[in-house]
């Protein structure tokens, strides 16, 4: 998929995702979504104990303030899609590299599990599978066959549910069209409960995301780094009382 | 065992109907079958969508299931369902692993060695159906069979009732966790003795600008927790008006009151306390703008401002400033929620909040509250209705007396879904002939001698009339997105088979031939209404959209403007908190809530759930206790110590989470956990059930179990258990950044 290494790979189409911290309730609904479209595997209490989940996402939870005034903060994490992603030029064998819309892909057939990109990623949103995954029978019969089940050694993390875009792609097409700006929506993005996320094209002026890329709210996690993610946040509301 | 193709399968393949007709798994290792004939509808690797209706709470929200050569693979919202508007919460995301659990029951089955000793002999259904009506037919008298239910499926709740009314017997008693932690029946009670209807009313959340929700955890559990949080969307970003904000008056800071602009710890039991002071303060200092608020003094001439302060342990500046921020707010609204069912003055402080609609205007007005319409949706109306507590508590004192002979068990687990200490497990024991209608064997499963399990609900028919409902009327329609998994049976087609071979008055109650035929029949009277979002020419054609839509609803907005009863012309009631326990002995309350991801419970034979971290505490699997830093300190325990916590009645272990959101008195448990049976996913986690400790008190006035009135004391062991938090604790872990 790779053009020429000299040249920029991105394309006409950027995916980005906003996340609106003024809607999020941290209900937890996009990470069982992303569970259920991105058949991971469950680790169980012993083993997520010594942080060996795979969830794709993670609700961060900060607390500010002491008792009375305390509030608490949510603010969910996932891949962020950076451009410039320290993720991809450590992996040995290519197995993370940027594709032409902007994503960081994973192969995993590619993947010998070194972690380097685990260690690289600023956000911690890599996982590692640290087992052969089980399923129970017939648990087995909820994967989704459009996702491959990745086994012990790989390492994975959100893709955008990238089989989503391109099932939506491909049904445009059928339909001698493109698809429209909100159509293509990830798992997170198609249940969220109060559409704190949205999903879009970034380089199309017109999109739902570009447009609230540019609100006075918008920011984007680690900016100092330089690696321009794909994922932009709204900040949260201030207090009106 | 084999799965063989049965008359009722074969009838829905070949008439084309609606059930996704791919091999069921079960089936696929026996029957080898070339797809020379490939059943309608599914093509290899192309995906079919089927419209239904969640079933992981009462709320009803639309669910459309993508399935895959007969096999269910991903449920999404329904976009077009006015409810939930094509979003879904972590339950309902999770859906899959019911139908899919390994440790569903696959056929009816009689528990061989006795009960409780988890023996089970399959059953022939035949021979089932016919042990089921023996049982029933030989009672001595009608009154000796009882039926206890809990989040029934709308139309099996009608065949059930229809059912025991022909039989003679009593009315099904409706009693589970889920609807006792959200307050369901006071709810209904407070709708009936403010707007004289037990419709429970729908809180516009959505154009609201101010909201005050005491104890109600909005976006989690309570009621309708999609639609809800849909509707918090649009306040906070979506509106035209700017930003709407809310304050949260309970004494545990939750995930609702993290989302929430302003947090007030209010002490347990005296919510009702603070918004009489609101009220009473509106109504003197004459804030706002709707006028004169002459009416309302009456309901405000006992309160004193000073003593509520007190009382609650809210500065009454606090109060001033709260009070002039709700008066002022264009579109104001307060929300009785949940947890002040929980104490024993709920109901008075339900009824205090519910008040200060009524003092701001906002009663039938956008933005406040109003009903949801019938219209023709009337005759479907006849939904369960929770019982008062009392009821429950005289069905365990009639077990006990022996003057049940037969128990039928529905949509509940008692055993652990009732405070130990009222005795139920014990009361079963004694109650000569148990059936369940269970799909997995659950704590309360294990006591009975027949079960006869249920599909779950991706394989079931069915219809549900979400309440609370929306701006318009909306059924859910249910149907089956797979063939059922395995040999198990809809209870609603036993129930009519029953009827069937009871024959008398039963069969003459329950004439149908079978479920579809019913259910046909109930959603008969919506067909031809103008209003609907579908237009059929048909009944036939109007059952398949029915079917293609997932229910019926208006396609315009009806709301319906609640009319007062005089309960506003007289003194509001004030009741002072009571709690069980000696405070010296017994110095915290135990706040008990319902876990985000397992609800009461019900969730946890599901492991994408349990591995689903709490929003606040980061923990995946566990159990814990919250304590506030200053109790934490000065019991000498930190984060994962494990703590004795001990009531009146009984005791538990469990670690710490020092949790800086919650008042010092108060100490926080999280439901849902502590299963004994109820599968490998749920027995995996050590612990006890929390509602061991509670006492079995009531709030009087709504006959409802006060689940949050108990005192408890706790006792460092010196023993700790590490919880499998996403979060680090010293701050090197991967959930903090920077």
């Amino acid at each position: 998929m790779a053009k020429d290494a000299n040249q920029s790979v991105e394309g006409s189409i950027r995916w980005a995702l906003v996340v609106d911290l003024d809607r999020c309730t941290g209900c937890q609904a996009c990470v069982v979504a992303c569970h259920a479209e991105n058949n991971m595997q469950i680790v169980g209490e012993k083993e997520a104990a010594y942080g060996r989940w795979t969830h794709w996402i993670i609700i961060h939870r900060y607390w500010e303030g002491e008792y009375p005034n305390v509030k608490a903060r949510f603010m969910p994490v996932m891949c962020q899609q950076c451009t410039e992603a320290p993720c991809e030029p450590v992996c040995p064998v290519f197995a993370t590299y940027h594709n032409e819309e902007g994503l960081n892909a994973q192969i995993y057939n590619r993947c010998i599990g070194t972690r380097f990109c685990g260690n690289a990623c600023p956000y911690k949103v890599r996982v590692y599978n640290w087992f052969r995954p089980e399923f129970p029978e017939p648990l087995a019969e909820q994967l989704n066959p459009d996702v491959s089940i990745r086994t012990r050694g790989i390492i994975e993390k959100c893709t955008f549910c990238i089989q989503r875009i391109r099932r939506t792609e491909i049904d445009a097409r059928a339909e001698g069209r493109s698809p429209a700006d909100g159509e293509i929506q990830p798992a997170c993005v198609q249940t969220c409960p109060t559409s704190a996320l949205l999903f879009g094209d970034l380089n199309d002026p017109d999109s739902r995301v570009s447009q609230l890329a540019h609100s006075h709210r918008s920011f984007r996690l680690l900016p100092e780094l330089g690696t321009d993610p794909g994922v932009i946040y709204l900040k949260g509301g201030e207090v009106n009382v | 065992m084999s799965k063989k193709l049965t008359r009722r399968d074969f009838i829905k393949i070949t008439a084309g109907a609606t059930v996704a007709t791919g091999l069921a798994p079960a089936a696929r290792r026996v029957v080898i079958e070339p797809f020379v004939d490939p059943p309608e509808e599914t093509l290899p690797g192309q995906a079919t969508w089927y419209a239904s209706t969640c079933r992981q709470c009462p709320a009803g929200c639309g669910i459309v299931v993508r399935t895959i050569n007969g096999r269910a693979k991903k449920i999404e919202g329904n976009p077009l369902h006015p409810l939930n508007q094509g979003k879904l919460c972590a339950r309902g995301q999770a859906g899959l692993q019911v139908l899919y659990n390994p440790d569903r029951l696959r056929n009816a089955v009689r528990q061989s060695g006795g009960r409780g000793s988890r023996k089970y002999e399959p059953l022939y259904w035949t021979e089932a159906l016919d042990l089921l009506k023996e049982k029933v037919a030989s009672l001595s008298h009608p009154g000796r069979l009882a039926f206890l239910g809990g989040l029934m499926p709308d139309h099996v709740y009608q065949l059930t009732d229809r059912l025991l009314a022909a039989l003679g017997a009593a009315p099904a008693v409706i009693y589970d966790l889920h609807s006792t932690l959200e307050g369901r029946g006071p709810a209904q009670q407070l709708s009936q003795a403010f707007f004289g209807t037990g419709d429970l009313p729908v809180y516009d959340l959505a154009q609201s600008d101010a909201v005050f929700s005491f104890g109600a955890n909005l976006f989690e559990t309570w009621m309708s927790p999609v639609a809800q949080s849909v509707a918090f969307g649009s306040m906070r970003q979506g509106a035209l008006s700017g930003r709407g904000f809310i304050v949260q008056f309970e004494p545990r800071l939750s995930a609702t009151g993290a989302s929430a602009d302003e947090w007030v710890p209010v002490r347990p039991g005296a919510e009702g306390f603070v918004a009489l002071a609101i009220g009473r303060i509106i109504v003197e200092e004459r804030l706002g703008h709707v006028g004169s608020h002459r009416d309302h003094a009456v309901l405000y001439q006992n309160v004193d401002v000073g003593e509520m302060s007190a009382a609650s342990e809210v500065p009454v500046d606090t109060l001033r400033r709260l009070a002039k921020a709700f008066a002022d707010a264009d579109r104001a609204m307060a929300i009785p929620g949940g947890y002040l069912a929980g104490q024993q003055n709920g109901f008075a402080s339900m009824l205090a909040v519910q008040a200060l609609n009524l003092v701001v205007a906002q009663i039938g007005r956008q933005g406040g509250v109003f009903l949801s319409t019938p219209a023709p949706t009337v005759a479907l109306r006849n939904k369960p209705r929770v019982n008062p507590f009392s009821d429950v508590l005289n069905l365990i004192n009639r077990m006990n007396a022996g003057e049940v002979d037969l128990l039928i068990i529905h949509g509940t687990n008692p055993v652990y879904e009732l405070p130990a200490a009222t005795g139920f497990a014990e009361a079963i024991t004694r109650v000569p002939y148990v059936i369940s209608f269970s799909p997995f064997v659950d704590e309360t499963a294990v006591w009975a001698d027949l079960i006869l399990p249920d599909h779950t609900y991706l394989e079931s028919w069915g219809y549900q009339v979400p309440s609370p409902g929306t701006d318009r009327p909306v059924i859910s329609g249910q149907q089956p997105v797979v063939r059922p998994l395995y040999d198990t049976r809809s209870t609603a087609q036993v129930l009519i088979d029953l009827a069937a071979r009871l024959g008398g008055s039963a069969a003459e109650a329950i004439p149908w031939a079978g479920e579809e035929t019913y259910l046909q029949e109930m959603i008969t009277g919506l067909y031809g209404s103008s209003l609907g979002a579908f237009d059929a020419r048909t009944s036939a054609g109007f059952w398949t959209l029915w079917r293609q839509y997932g229910g019926w609803w208006s396609e315009k907005e009806i709301r319906r403007e609640p009319e007062i009863t005089d309960i506003v012309q007289k003194p509001l009631p004030m009741s002072a908190p009571q709690y069980f326990g000696d405070p010296e002995e017994y110095p915290f309350h135990l706040h008990l809530y319902s876990s985000i991801a397992l609800t009461d419970g019900r969730g946890a034979n599901q492991p994408w759930l349990q591995e689903t971290p709490d929003p606040m505490t980061t923990v995946q699997w566990g159990m814990w206790v919250e304590l506030n830093p200053q109790t934490a300190e000065s019991l000498g325990v930190g984060d994962d110590d494990i703590v004795l916590v001990e009531s009146p009645y009984s005791a538990l272990e469990v670690s710490v989470v020092i949790y800086p959101g919650i008042r010092p008195d108060v100490v926080a448990i999280p439901i849902g956990q502590g299963h004994q049976d109820y599968g490998r996913f749920a027995q995996a986690v050590t612990g006890s059930n929390p509602l061991g400790l509670l006492a079995p008190v009531t709030d009087p006035d709504a006959d409802s179990l006060a689940w949050g009135a108990t005192r408890v004391r706790l006792l460092p062991t010196g023993r700790k258990k590490k919880l499998a938090r996403l979060e680090s604790l010293d701050g090197q872990g991967r959930e903090s950044i920077g």
